[in-house]
């Protein structure tokens, strides 16, 4: 071994050294930290629970209404709270059960859809927004509503644009790497 | 290991990758989605965070177990041999397109085949598409056209794609903060680590010893009308078929599939893609990464394409969603194949001289 090679080695062990010392330092500094006692998924379900009694509290009048059947008022109280609030996505999934009330089951539909399109949380399982068991059986039903109606009106493109919709949402529900 | 003959151990691989993948599902990776190579490789752009969708982001063990069950598969049978140099550019940019290709399907070469075993009728024109890709690589190759001859590198190439995958495996235990997981969405849906791991790098070692390969098994039959792989792949679709059946995880149709669309056509174009992509680089993603893990430093090139391509499908919004391909995808998808095209038609120029 000549002394390049003593130098080189030398050189690389403590660098090596130098380098790992710094690397456990600053591990054990993060570990320390209150940031790492936090666990990001507790953090996450305090955001979902802030979001749904929020949301609980906005929409009380909405669901109260649609449960008393009360369509026209329900439909103008969402319209308050959506131009107040024109990016909660919750006022999507209302507007759907509003028009599903209403017998509009296509365009519920497609609420659904711009809703889901909206946040995926609502097809996601793992978070407490899923409603994806809800959504199912609203497509199961109106599925087969449209189904019937393309029998009898085969030429009609709005029924086939409601079934893409149902199809979508059948493969987004289905979940995968998406 | 030494008892076995490359036929039965190409078999045997096959089975493995149809049990692990369905496995991999069942115990909590996305549905039909146990193993997929371009899958994890979006995935693992943002967890490295090459690109900002946190909902896929998570550093799949997966990954780590297929890169090191290969390097020590292949130490162990003395087939860890370090080349390199064949076109490294060109690799890159076909790993790329490959992802690319995968992006618009929606799935690599294996889930293909785990969308089939699972009954998603929706990759019969995926299947048709990857056919059609490898027979007319395997008409090109005929016809002169090749990548040029690797050759043998200082060992020290060969170890730094192992040497990537301890640092991840150690990014996975140590979680430093520059690693971004997602809380939800497909990022969180994963089976338990280390039964990630442990199912990876079986599947990893015995990939590296049968040499097993979706493409490799295609392009083997159509060349030479040799089966020894191809039995493989055919194992790796029976296994997970009979599996999938019997978790519950079989639903035979077209609608309502997970991850898939209904853009059949550009299906078809996009994993013609990846399978002439693959052919020209001999092996599809999951290959990629096994010769990686042996010492194929090309073969790293071309992961480290595919790992661009994965950052990218995301943020140019390349890749295809439950509606259909976007319009970006399907010009990608095209500039994929001119990008092949010019390729081959440069190479069987320099192999006719």
């Amino acid at each position: 071994m000549d002394l390049i090679q003593k130098l080189t080695i030398s050189a690389l062990l403590a660098l090596t050294i130098v380098t790992a010392g710094m690397l456990i330092q600053n591990h054990i500094a993060v570990l320390n930290s209150p940031e790492a006692t936090t666990d990001p998924q507790i953090d996450l379900q305090k955001i979902y629970e802030d979001k749904i009694s929020k949301n609980t509290i906005l929409y009380a009048s909405v669901v109260d209404l649609l449960k008393q059947k009360q369509f026209s008022q329900a439909d103008s109280k969402l319209q308050e709270i959506e131009a107040s609030n024109p990016d909660n996505p919750q006022s999507l999934i209302y507007r759907a059960k509003l028009q599903y009330g209403l017998g509009e089951s296509a365009t519920a539909i497609h609420s659904y859809r711009l809703a889901i399109d909206s946040s995926p949380d609502y097809i996601d399982k793992k978070t407490p927004l899923f409603m994806g068991d809800e959504i199912m059986d609203v497509i199961s039903e109106t599925r087969s509503k449209l189904l019937r109606e393309k029998k009898l009106k085969p030429g009609d493109t709005s029924i086939d644009i409601a079934l893409e919709d149902i199809y979508y949402l059948q493969r987004r529900i289905a979940g995968g790497c998406e | 290991m030494g008892n076995f003959k490359t036929p039965d151990i190409a078999i045997i691989a096959g089975a493995s990758l149809g049990l692990g993948a369905v496995l991999l599902s069942f115990l909590g990776n996305p549905v039909n989605s146990g193993i997929c190579i371009s899958c994890f490789m979006e995935n693992l752009a943002g967890a490295l965070q090459l690109q900002d969708d946190l909902r896929m982001s998570y550093l799949r063990p997966e990954l780590v177990g297929f890169l090191l069950g290969s390097f020590f598969m292949a130490k162990k049978s003395r087939r860890f041999l370090v080349t390199g140099g064949s076109s490294p550019l060109i690799r890159f940019f076909l790993g790329f397109f490959i992802i690319v290709g995968c992006a618009v399907f929606i799935g690599c070469p294996i889930k293909l085949i785990q969308r089939l075993a699972c009954g998603d009728l929706t990759a019969v024109a995926a299947l048709f598409g990857l056919l059609f890709g490898v027979w007319l690589g395997a008409k090109y190759i005929r016809a002169g056209v090749v990548l040029d001859r690797e050759k043998s590198m200082p060992t020290i190439n060969g170890y730094i794609f192992p040497t990537i995958g301890v640092l991840l495996l150690l990014f996975i235990f140590l979680r430093p903060s520059f690693i971004n997981q997602g809380q939800t969405g497909p990022a969180a849906q994963h089976a338990p680590v280390l039964i990630s791991l442990a199912i990876s790098l079986v599947v990893g070692a015995l990939a590296q010893r049968s040499g097993l390969c979706i493409t490799g098994g295609l392009r083997n039959f159509f060349l030479f009308r040799e089966t020894t792989l191809l039995y493989g792949v055919l194992t790796f679709f029976i296994s997970a078929l009979l599996l999938s059946l019997l978790t519950g995880q079989f639903n035979l149709g077209i609608n309502g599939q997970p991850a898939s669309h209904m853009g059949h056509g550009w299906t078809f174009l996009a994993m013609t893609l990846v399978g002439l992509a693959s052919v020209l680089i001999d092996g599809c993603p999951f290959r990629q990464l096994i010769k990686a893990g042996q010492g194929d430093v090309d073969a790293g090139i071309t992961c480290f394409g595919m790992l661009t391509g994965a950052a990218i499908v995301i943020t140019w919004l390349l890749r295809s969603t439950s509606a259909g391909p976007s319009f970006n995808g399907k010009i990608a998808v095209l500039t994929g194949l001119i990008f092949c095209f010019i390729v081959i038609l440069t190479y069987r120029k320099v192999a006719k001289r």
